[in-house]
């Protein structure tokens, strides 16, 4: 049933490039996706009022079927199917869990430890970056570890409307009733997420030196 | 010198002044502290004058300048600040921690490394130790300890304290009570020191300003007459029905008069010992007088009831001149 022929005949020429475009998709959507989440959970966590309205928007396009928003998105005039289109849905489907996970890690600093820097005469910029944005980090890094490993799972969709990446393999797999291709793009897919989530967890530990304590 | 100058604050909203109209002088290389019950407006008072509040009437002189003369992040950098919660970073090790101020200041590293060590030494941590350590492996007394030396480290000829010892038990809070005072011995700070504990203001103070509800100034004077004569009813319940104890627990044996030594079988009492525990002793003892001895365990003379007595006699007359 499993064709090990076909998978050493298109490793170079069909099963890599599908591994690598699919590792490019989830980077690159993950990558702006923080840029966006990055200034909006800052302005948050300073006003407060915007935070509501800034969860219901993200709250909904996060609710929105992965299949029905490519097939909206590909009717948007000037998208239409390739790459881009599959970028924009996956950073919309990010921006809920960053933008939270930014502000959930500001609110972690304690107080105390912020009437402190300002006491001692840090101005408001070096409080964000001496002092919320380090020990925000870890929670933002698990927020970046979630947006990952959900986008590396709906980007195999993407291949749908010519996104590309290991859905790619799945997709054809199935119309041409050949399974082989199915579970090379399946299982590389999972396996793409479980290293993305240990590497990211690893990443996570090793941004909080400071928890690793060994009491005097 | 700091200087209140008819300082008020009332928040937005609010019709009731927090703090109203206080006017007082720190002097240089003294601990000042402002005590009072809850919303008496002292930790209010003590964030006006690095401006982490700003006063809505009233200004504050440092050195005959007005807190206002340069902007609030450099004034900061000039006056150290110790809070009761510490507020180590925690992700920063205690170097770093105690860094922080001269790193602002751009010291070169070899200074700021220098400094490290000395203020860790000045505090009774080894830097060896403790220096790459992070704050949570220390215990709460120990954090408390970083968190003077941070204050310390640029040198601030004024510094700001707000409860800095109230987060460690009391046997912890009186050795570090102890050890401050020895520190600011040695480097004479101006100091305003905030707390809510009548007895700790009595032991720090050189000057107490008690302040009641409203932020009003009740009276600020040194801890010897506030205890001897309390000048309202506010003020003399506020300091306590046991006054006149911790009137005498201000006094060393050293400092008074005593009696030629006479006697075998009198109890011990040495003389660096404060009255009121020397009281303590002799009533415990059920006698009517103690032998007074040095260290060195000569004997001074002897101290009797009545004499302890009469000192106290002194202030309750004080009191009602």
């Amino acid at each position: 049933m499993f064709d090990w022929g076909w998978v050493s005949n298109n490793i170079t020429d069909e099963i890599l490039p599908a591994l690598i475009g699919h590792i490019y998709l989830s980077f690159v959507s993950v990558a702006i996706a923080l840029l966006i989440s990055l200034p909006i959970g800052i302005l948050v966590s300073r006003y407060r009022k915007v935070y509501p309205p800034v969860t219901f928007i993200t709250g909904l396009l996060f609710s929105i079927p992965s299949l029905a928003l490519f097939a909206l998105l590909v009717s948007v005039p000037g998208l239409g199917l390739g790459s881009t289109t599959v970028i924009i849905a996956l950073v919309s489907y990010s921006l809920l869990v960053l933008i939270r996970n930014v502000v959930a890690g500001i609110d972690s600093v304690p107080e105390e430890t912020r009437d402190a820097a300002r006491g001692m005469g840090l101005t408001n910029r070096q409080i964000l970056f001496r002092v919320e944005l380090p020990l925000a980090l870890p929670v933002i890094v698990a927020g970046i570890r979630i947006a990952t490993v959900t986008i590396i799972g709906i980007a195999t969709i993407g291949a749908y409307i010519s996104g590309g990446g290991l859905g790619e393999l799945i997709f054809t797999g199935i119309s041409r009733n050949f399974p082989t291709r199915v579970i090379v793009g399946a299982v590389l897919a999972t396996l793409l997420a479980v290293l993305a989530d240990l590497t990211l967890l690893a990443v996570e530990r090793y941004l909080r030196p400071w928890a690793r304590t060994r009491r005097a | 010198m700091i200087e209140f100058r008819g300082v008020s604050k009332t928040y937005p909203g609010s019709s009731r002044p927090v703090v109203n109209d206080l006017s007082f002088e720190v002097f240089d290389g003294e601990i000042c502290v402002l005590v009072g019950p809850s919303g008496c407006g002292k930790t209010t008072s003590m964030r006006m004058v690095n401006r982490l509040i700003e006063p809505s009437a009233g200004e504050i002189l440092i050195d005959g300048e007005p807190n206002t003369a340069m902007s609030g992040t450099k004034l900061r950098r000039h006056i150290g600040y110790a809070i009761q919660q510490i507020g180590l970073f925690p992700h920063r090790t205690i170097a770093d921690n105690i860094a922080t101020v001269p790193q602002l200041l751009e010291w070169d590293k070899g200074r700021i490394s220098a400094r490290v060590e000395e203020l860790l030494n000045l505090v009774g941590l080894d830097p060896d130790q403790y220096r790459d350590r992070y704050p949570a492996e220390l215990s709460g007394g120990q954090q408390q300890r970083v968190g003077v030396a941070r204050a310390l480290a640029a040198d601030p000829p004024v510094m700001l304290m707000d409860e800095p010892f109230g987060a460690v038990d009391p046997i912890n809070r009186h050795r570090l009570q102890d050890e401050f005072l020895r520190i600011q011995g040695e480097i004479k700070k101006t100091i305003i020191f905030v707390t809510h504990d009548i007895d700790e203001a009595i032991k720090m103070g050189d000057r107490i300003a008690i302040l009641q509800e409203g932020g009003i100034l009740a009276q600020y004077d040194t801890p010897e007459n506030i205890l001897a004569s309390p000048n309202s009813e506010f003020v003399s319940s506020f300091v306590g029905a046991d006054r006149v104890l911790k009137r005498l627990s201000l006094l060393r044996v050293s400092d008074v008069e005593l009696g030629p030594p006479n006697g075998d079988g009198l109890p011990r009492l040495s003389e660096r010992m404060n009255l009121k525990d020397a009281l303590s002793e002799l009533i415990g003892a059920g006698v009517e007088r103690g032998s007074v001895v040095s260290d060195k365990d000569a004997v001074r003379g002897t101290l009797s009831i009545e004499t302890i007595q009469r000192l106290s006699h002194g202030a309750e007359q004080a009191r009602g001149e």
